[in-house]
């Protein structure tokens, strides 16, 4: 595979090469595409994962920053 | 005024030269034709009895003078300001009724055509409303949930539900002030009986109510609204499309949604895919049927379905101008008189389809969500019996923009940590390490006193310019999407080299389209999940957060800024505000609501000083949460660690 070369800075200012991007620029299609929510079929895997990633809403053992030690 | 001062979108301009030609007046020249009435604007007229209409200008110097009642001036902006919160409040809950009882009917199997399309979204209601879960099958859950949404609007005592799902400190802030909404149908009743004459006449009290209200509106109406939408249709996640005028198709049939309440608007969008109607279309010369949409309906099915844009709230006339469009299907809100009369000029029917809002002129068919998919059907019929009469003066201007959409609150939490580390914390984390300075919400309408999305635009190139995550609804996201900035390569060239870092490594753009205007409701929610991910306070009024509304018209729009500054979010309105005319109420609302609620509203039409005063505030929060200098860095040994306290 050809890689395009470009020409950037590095973070101490010196001019480097690297190697480009080869990826097709492409759009998501079709429109079910992006849906990541299929990924969890059964109401027991969707009620653990709002346990954790709505953890401050729908789980009992975690505690945000309103929980703590002097309540708000 | 010529006609580039009236829009800074360039498609706009082109078709307003077209109109000016043609002898076509749209809302940008009736705009020139009236101007607005300086009492009335400043919400200093009384028209509540048949004892006025008392207009309570006072003379240089003077106090100004009471009404025949005896009202003073204080009393009459006070009561005109709750009145137009308690319409915008209607109009969102009446939209929530709609989809609640949509879901009561799926869940009953009173119609087919729709179908619970989220479970998670369900569950997630389900646990908001103490509504059992395990053992039981969908149908039963959603039929519990939907009965309890319903019974929110005629509750007379108690909180609405959603309260709970704000900051804990926020929630009992609202107790101490008594602004705990009981029932959304009772607050807006309520508001009318206190405004009637000779009732509420303490500007205080009355402003403590619009409070209240607004509450209903933002954490009820229109979270009831977007949450039982996501059930129906899906919880919004990223999607491509393209917004301009350049979507529309002069070789299809061209159909054109506009409203609110996508219920109708999703059927039509599942109908224009039916073999037989596409067929139908062919047959008449057309290529196919192409849907596009305007105003919130449009972003309604843009955030579900990747459905693309015509354009924002100025644009519905400019679509008809351009003689493709072959019917538009209206619902309810910001829906002008003038559509069939311009239809009349150039092509295409108008089809009114809500029993609340008629036009005269307009083709009217109504729906109902036990005829929804056979109405949308005889729509698009309509619609490809227009083309066949569609002359040759079609013209569409070649501006169409692509860009991303569909962030929801969940859709964010996912993007940020994946399945397995869903959090806010990498977006608080980078707030905290100022790479990302802080967060604003730009929502709200266009307003044709103003040079159309000049002001949202501008303000929020100056946003992220400043390293500020900008998260938008409405039609102010339409203006910013026409403009690039919701397209991750071309607005990273705008943004702060901060948050152009976070934005590329996330794969996000730094404006977040999040939905329609109800959809407001997932701004309030994104700004809870960061109070509650910690470090950065403990409440909405702590975050380093804004909103804004530069180009606002609407009632609804003044309840949303409302609710936003109840809950603790600093807000900018543009254009004029409704109580200039009054210092005690424009005091009240710009300057003594912090000691209430901790944030307050203010008043700028200048979108450069807009954006200065909202980075002032950030900045602000950020010194106070002690982040606005970067620490030294010290690496704990495990002596150090060993003195550390457990917390």
């Amino acid at each position: 595979m050809e890689f395009p070369i470009e020409r950037r800075k590095r973070f101490d200012g010196i001019d480097v090469e690297i190697l480009g991007e080869t990826y097709e620029p492409g759009k998501p299609q079709p429109e079910e595409e992006g849906n990541w929510k299929r990924k969890l079929q059964t109401i027991e895997e969707i009620e653990k994962y709002l346990s954790y990633a709505e953890r401050y809403w729908y789980s009992t053992e975690w505690y945000g920053s309103e929980k703590r030690k002097t309540p708000a | 005024m010529s006609q580039s001062n009236y829009s800074a979108d360039p498609a706009v301009v082109e078709m307003l030269e077209r109109a000016k030609k043609d002898g076509v007046m749209t809302a940008f020249d009736r705009a020139e034709a009236m101007r607005p009435c300086p009492i009335g604007r400043d919400g200093i007229c009384c028209k509540l009895c048949a004892m006025g209409p008392c207009r309570l200008v006072a003379r240089k110097g003077e106090e100004p003078p009471r009404g025949v009642c005896g009202a003073t001036q204080d009393t009459v902006v006070a009561r005109n300001y709750l009145r137009i919160v308690a319409a915008g409040c209607a109009a969102h809950a009446d939209h929530g009724r709609a989809a609640a009882r949509l879901l009561l009917a799926v869940a009953n199997g009173e119609t087919r055509d729709y179908q619970i399309k989220d479970e998670m979204k369900l569950v997630k209601l389900a646990m908001d409303f103490g509504v059992e879960i395990s053992g039981r099958n969908i149908e039963d859950i959603a039929r519990d949930v939907a009965k309890i949404a319903l019974e929110e609007y005629g509750k007379q005592e108690g909180e609405l539900l959603f309260i709970k799902r704000a900051p804990l400190r926020r929630q009992q802030l609202w107790r101490e002030l008594g602004v705990v909404p009981r029932g959304i149908d009772r607050e807006i009743t309520e508001a009318l009986h206190r405004t009637h004459m000779g009732t509420d006449q303490d500007y205080e009290n009355l402003l403590l109510h619009a409070v209240r209200v607004a509450l209903a509106d933002g954490w009820g109406g229109s979270m009831l609204a977007t949450e039982i939408q996501d059930v129906l249709f899906g919880t919004p996640y990223p999607t491509v499309s393209q917004v301009n005028l350049g979507v529309l198709k002069p070789d299809h049939v061209n159909i054109i949604v506009h409203g609110h309440e996508p219920l109708l608007s999703e059927m039509v969008v599942l109908a224009s895919r039916e073999q037989r109607l596409v067929e139908l279309a062919r047959s008449k010369g057309a290529k196919g049927i192409n849907i596009a949409g305007i105003c919130c309906t449009a972003n309604e099915v843009l955030m579900r379905h990747g459905i693309p844009l015509a354009g924002n709230f100025l644009q519905q006339e400019v679509a008809l101008l351009t003689g493709v469009v072959d019917a538009m299907v209206v619902d309810v809100q910001c829906v002008m008189q003038s559509l069939p009369e311009i239809a009349e000029c150039y092509h295409g029917r108008i089809i009114t389809t809500s029993p609340k809002a008629k036009i005269s002129g307009a083709t009217h068919i109504e729906f109902n969500e036990h005829n929804a998919l056979e109405s949308a059907r005889k729509l698009i019929e309509i619609a490809i019996e227009e083309f066949a009469k569609r002359g040759g003066n079609g013209y569409v201007p070649n501006y169409a923009v692509d860009f991303v959409a569909g962030f929801s609150h969940e859709t964010i939490t996912y993007l940020l940590g994946g399945l397995f580390r869903a959090s806010y914390r990498p977006l608080n984390d980078n707030i905290i390490n100022g790479r990302i300075r802080g967060v604003a919400g730009v929502v709200g309408c266009n307003n044709p006193r103003v040079t159309q999305d000049s002001a949202i635009v501008t303000l929020v190139k100056e946003l992220i310019k400043n390293d500020v995550l900008v998260l938008e609804t409405g039609c102010a996201a339409m203006a910013c999407a026409k403009a690039g900035l919701m397209n991750p390569d071309e607005a990273l060239r705008y943004a702060g080299d901060g948050l152009g870092e976070v934005c590329e490594a996330v794969g996000i753009p730094p404006v977040l389209h999040m939905g329609s205007c109800v959809d407001n409701s997932r701004i309030l929610i994104a700004a809870t999940a960061m109070v509650k991910e910690g470090g950065l306070g403990d409440d909405i009024s702590d975050l380093p957060a804004a909103g804004a509304a530069p180009e606002w018209m609407s009632e609804k729009a003044i309840a949303i800024g409302m609710y936003f500054v109840a809950s603790g979010v600093f807000t900018v309105f543009g254009v004029h505000y409704p109580t200039l005319g009054n210092e005690t109420v424009s005091n009240w609302l710009f300057s003594d609501m912090e000691k209430l609620f901790k944030a307050k509203w203010a008043f700028e039409p200048d979108p450069e000083e807009m954006a200065k005063l909202m980075i002032k505030h950030i900045d602000e929060r950020r010194k106070a949460l002690g982040i606005d200098k970067a620490r030294e860095r010290i690496l704990f040994d495990m002596a150090m660690r060993r003195q550390l306290e457990a917390v």
